[in-house]
């Protein structure tokens, strides 16, 4: 793996922080913001949310008040299959790469971060990242990786329709080759362009695969959700509790945990970072 | 340069009316050329902001051209699809401009890659290059103009990298759009300010995007405020200078109507006046709308009827007064004035239309005689009533002109010689039959006549008439013949014609030129003894060198009355003869006069200078006694005044005359010259001859000195001086002598006696004496 790292000077906490790069696939590199940390304390990937970057503003907050609190913070913004991805990805851009492909940059990132020392790592990720930080750990993870911290973690929302037929239709696709762009909501997007392949692999993450991963994951989990979370499904959280899953519901947050939600959700996530240290490994 | 009167009411008004518009125009033009002119600036002021909105416009074009490109080479999409270019088509068709970074679909993108390839072909129908152009520089953004397909085109490629760095060239991005429908598409207010918006750029050219401006062809769009504004003034200056032309014009066919028309009316009314044609449909014509005109056709009415009613008084008048101008007062009669008008006239007519025509003169015989005896008054009551019988006698529309005096005069047309006599003798027995008796005159009043007649084939001698009337009327005055003579048959002859209108040219030369009057000088002998006392004076008229007798001239000046420059001319070459010392000294001269020139102012004082020569030759004055003295208180004063510086007065041709006795009461008589026709009864030895006799030992008696005239015979000389009858003139004596013989001694002293055999010798003495015996009644004048 080739790293080029540009230190760059951060304000705020006047910690080093760095934007690495990889390139995840020929062609297409991808960076991510490393807030180097105390080697102590376990180093925290951070996913951002959907067709974001590392620069949204809950996953920045959470990212700096973490390294504030000694943790190393490495957050990448996944290429999407855009080489150099700096910006958010429009909905109707065309997306090629599926879950499969966001999971393998996560375990790229977390073997940059084990390269780098990290033997500790955190997967922490926001919405859509939560979901995509829960398929890597579906997909044997990293022995570093030693927890995982979901905040207001959803499924693969498809709007209204179908699921099955739509698993159906696009399954069927995949299975004749048809390339044709196919236009479906998707989480927040009422009009998601991508390959067939691509949308199967984000729609099969329904609330039910959602919900047994959590049920028996393989490092410790927490989800930080927010009461007032209009992008959960009404009875989200009931499922949850019911699958018993430690989860922290901040009153008053919102799905983007923004205002003085921002305090709790960090608060919540460093009484977990702590309860990790105690916990045993795996 | 307009003469007086050469410009008319009319012209003043179209020179009014055509200043005026004129004017209007002017003002219009100078105000459409201002508005021009304006429009002018105006429309450069626009032209320089279109060029330089144009120019923001293009320079805003190639900024955003620049910055699309960029822009889509920054793009994460962008990149994508360098990478993985499978879905190319759909970026390039959808994506970029779904995603705003290419604002219209006119505008054509292409991704190209590091060999410089289109990723994809483009399969519309103005494609994008399958190529990249080269630049300089790779890394280098480009922008220029090409064409393509006959359309101005701007290209703009940039550099797409893989990272911020710049350091992997993943390739290229292009962009292509129309340049003018992408600058009127995005600049649509350019639209309103430009049209025709063009740019030339030549095929297969390739230009610097900084040449666009200069390469950009338009047409300013005119403001339309400025149109409006300009549209507005121009119908306004039309509809002004229409509005005007109306203006004008109307108020030239009403100024025409009230006032030209009118006024022209006037005008012609009034030409018409001058002419003296009176429009009668002045007073009934439409009265005229304008107060004032209408107050000066009443007044012209008025003024014309005025006029018309003075016009005619004056035109009666006049020819009351044309009348009365050719009227003779006296007799009723034409007088001399239509005589002369008329004459003319008829002598023209006459020449246009040959016919026969004839002139008769008349004259009365012996009026002047009447006159003188019974005055004036009952002269003019003969005039007057030969007048009305000579009217009765001729034909219905001949007219009688009285010539003057006792003359009448009438032309005659379309007539004969015989006509002519005819009507004559009816003048002649209508005088005749007249009654002069009632006005006391006891002598018969007689009248001659004298035809001149002209045939139609010889009219041009229509002119002689007259004069061949006046011979006429003289031949028919000679005694005993007809008192009706037609010229040609009773007169004698051509020659007789020529002598007497030589005499009368002679006449009248003689008067005028001094010197053609010659005095003969005839002898009055005493008895007994027989010496020369004195010599009468006798007047003749020597032209060209033959001598005119008394007889042939004399009955011109009394017909003319001549008398008193004829004395005039007689007294003034008895004083050059006097003056010329021939006649002998001592020598008495007798002067005739007439008693009509006495009373003449000229004529005494002539007298009163002649009688300087008194002392050498004493002077006796001889008046006629046959001529009529009217103004005898005169006379006599004169004869006493001449008596006092000399002259002795003699009453010549005693016992022929009216009032000799009345004469010789009241005139201061010295001498009484007994008439021949007295003196040659005293050889009778009759009854006659004893009262001539008695008659003249009466006069003797009674103071008077006798000279008895007309002694032509030894037998009377015998009787006169056996009566004692003083002294006596006559042939027998001697002959009228001129002024060069009385200087010899001989001539003046020879005796009857003597001379009675060289009187039958002398051809000219015998002529004389010829001629004085045909005209007895020219004697007296001698």
């Amino acid at each position: 793996m080739f790293l080029l790292c540009l230190l760059l000077v951060l304000p705020p906490s006047g910690a080093t922080a760095a934007v690495v790069q990889q390139t995840m696939r020929p062609g297409i590199p991808a960076t991510a913001e490393y807030l180097a940390g105390d080697r102590a304390k376990p180093a925290v990937l951070l996913i951002h949310g959907f067709q974001q970057t590392r620069e949204f503003a809950t996953v920045a907050t959470l990212a700096r008040g973490l390294n504030d609190a000694g943790y190393a913070v490495l957050a990448p913004t996944l290429s999407l299959g855009i080489p150099g991805r700096k910006q958010s990805l429009a909905c109707e851009a065309i997306h090629r790469l599926g879950m499969d492909d966001d999971v393998a940059e996560i375990a790229r990132w977390v073997a940059w971060l084990k390269a780098r020392g990290h033997g500790s790592i955190v997967l922490f990720g926001h919405s859509f990242g939560s979901l995509q930080g829960l398929a890597y750990l579906a997909d044997k993870p990293d022995p570093a990786v030693r927890g995982y911290l979901g905040i207001s973690l959803i499924e693969a929302r498809i709007g209204g329709a179908d699921r099955a037929a739509l698993v159906s239709r696009l399954q069927h696709s995949v299975a004749t080759h048809k390339r044709d762009l196919v236009a479906h909501p998707l989480s927040f997007c009422r009009k998601y362009l991508a390959s067939p392949e691509s949308l199967l692999s984000y729609v099969r993450w329904d609330q039910a695969r959602v919900l047994a991963v959590l049920k028996r994951p393989p490092v410790p989990v927490r989800l930080i959700m927010g009461d007032l979370d209009e992008m959960a499904g009404q009875n989200w959280l009931g499922l949850l509790q019911h699958v018993q899953v430690p989860m922290t519901v901040i009153r008053g947050a919102n799905h983007f945990m923004d205002g003085e939600h921002e305090f709790d959700l960090l608060d919540t996530a460093l009484e977990h970072l702590d309860a990790l240290k105690t916990s045993p490994s795996r | 340069m307009i003469r007086p009167g050469q410009l008319s009411i009319r012209h003043l008004a179209l020179i009014f009316f055509s200043a005026l518009l004129l004017f209007t125009g002017l003002i219009a033009g100078f105000a459409a050329w201002q508005t021009h002119s304006v429009a002018r600036s105006m429309a450069l002021h626009n032209e320089n902001a279109v060029r330089s909105e144009l120019a923001l416009a293009v320079q805003r074009l190639l900024d955003t051209t620049h910055r699309q490109a960029s822009d889509l080479a920054l793009w994460d999409e962008t990149r994508q699809q360098l990478v993985q270019p499978e879905y190319y088509t759909h970026w390039r068709e959808h994506r970029v401009y779904e995603s705003g970074l290419l604002s219209d679909r006119q505008t054509r993108s292409g991704l190209y890659g590091l060999d410089g390839r289109l990723l994809a072909p483009d399969p519309h129908p103005r494609p994008m290059p399958g190529t990249l152009t080269p630049g300089p520089s790779p890394h280098d953004p480009l922008l220029w103009l090409a064409n393509e397909a006959g359309r101005a085109v701007l290209y703009a490629t940039h550099p797409v990298y893989e990272d911020d760095n710049r350091q992997t060239l993943l390739g290229h991005v292009m962009i292509r759009r129309d340049v003018v429908a992408t600058l009127l598409a995005r600049e649509p207010q350019l639209l309103a300010r430009a049209t025709d918006i063009s740019l030339s750029v030549r095929p297969g050219e390739r230009l610097a995007a900084t040449e666009l401006l200069d390469r950009l062809g338009f047409v300013v769009q005119p403001n339309p405020d400025q149109l409006r504004f300009q549209s507005i003034l121009s119908q306004t200056l039309l509809a002004l200078f229409a509005l005007m032309l109306a203006a004008a014009t109307l108020g030239f066919v009403v100024y025409n109507r009230l006032l030209v028309r009118p006024l022209d009316r006037l005008s012609e009314d009034i030409d018409a006046m001058q002419r003296g044609h009176f429009n009668p449909r002045l007073s009934s014509a439409r009265p005229m709308r304008i107060s004032e005109l209408e107050t000066i056709r009443r007044s012209l009415c008025d003024y014309q009827l005025q006029l018309r009613k003075l016009h005619g008084s004056l035109e009666n008048q006049n020819r009351e007064f044309h009348s009365q101008a050719r009227q003779d007062v006296l007799t009723g009669c034409y007088n001399r004035r239509a005589y002369d008008e008329d004459w003319e006239a008829f002598r023209a007519e006459v020449k246009t239309a040959p016919q026969g025509v004839a002139y008769l003169l008349f004259d009365c015989d012996r009026f002047k005689a009447i006159n003188d005896t019974y005055g004036h008054a009952k002269g003019d009551r003969v005039l007057t009533i030969i007048a009305g019988a000579l009217t009765m006698a001729l034909r219905a529309n001949d007219r009688l002109y009285r010539l003057g005096g006792d003359e009448f005069a009438t032309f005659l047309s379309r007539t004969t010689p015989v006509q002519a006599r005819q009507i004559a003798q009816r003048c002649e027995s209508l005088i005749e039959a007249a009654s002069f008796s009632e006005l006391g005159i006891k002598e018969p009043v007689g009248l001659s006549i004298g035809i001149a007649f002209c045939e139609a084939d010889a009219i041009d001698r229509v002119d002689d008439l007259p004069k061949q009337a006046d011979i006429a009327m003289y031949a028919a005055k000679q005694p005993g013949r007809s008192r009706i003579a037609l010229y040609g048959e009773d007169t004698r002859g051509t020659a007789q014609t020529l002598v007497a209108s030589r005499e009368t040219h002679a006449l009248f030369q003689a008067l005028s030129e001094p010197g053609m009057i010659e005095l003969h000088y005839q002898a009055i002998h005493s008895l007994p003894g027989h010496r020369i006392d004195y010599y009468e004076a006798l007047a003749r008229i020597r032209d060209d060198g033959e001598l005119i007798l008394p007889a042939a001239f004399l009955p011109l000046v009394n017909s003319r009355r001549l008398e008193t420059a004829f004395d005039l001319a007689v007294l003034n070459q008895l004083d050059a003869d006097l003056l010329s010392g021939l006649l002998p000294a001592g020598c008495g001269i007798s002067i005739n006069l007439s008693a009509q020139s006495l009373p003449h102012a000229e004529v005494v004082s002539q007298l009163m200078q002649l009688s300087r020569h008194g002392d050498r030759h004493p002077l006796m004055l001889e008046i006629t006694e046959t001529s009529l003295i009217t103004q005898m208180n005169e006379v006599r004063t004169y004869l006493e005044l001449l008596r006092t510086v000399g002259y002795r007065i003699a009453m010549d041709d005693f016992g022929t005359g009216y009032s000799p006795l009345r004469y010789l009461v009241d005139l201061p008589v010295d001498v009484v010259k007994l008439d021949i026709s007295l003196v040659s009864k005293l050889a009778e030895g009759n009854r006659a001859a004893q009262v001539v006799a008695d008659f003249a030992r009466m006069m003797s008696d009674a103071g008077y000195a006798l000279v008895a005239e007309g002694v032509e015979t030894p037998q009377v000389l015998d009787a006169v001086e056996r009566l004692g009858i003083a002294q006596v003139q006559g042939e027998l004596l001697g002959l009228p002598r001129p002024l060069a013989e009385l200087a010899t001694p001989s001539a003046a002293q020879e005796s009857v006696l003597a001379r009675a055999p060289d009187r039958e010798n002398d051809p000219d003495a015998v002529e004389e004496g010829n001629q004085e015996a045909e005209q007895p009644e020219q004697r007296q004048a001698k």
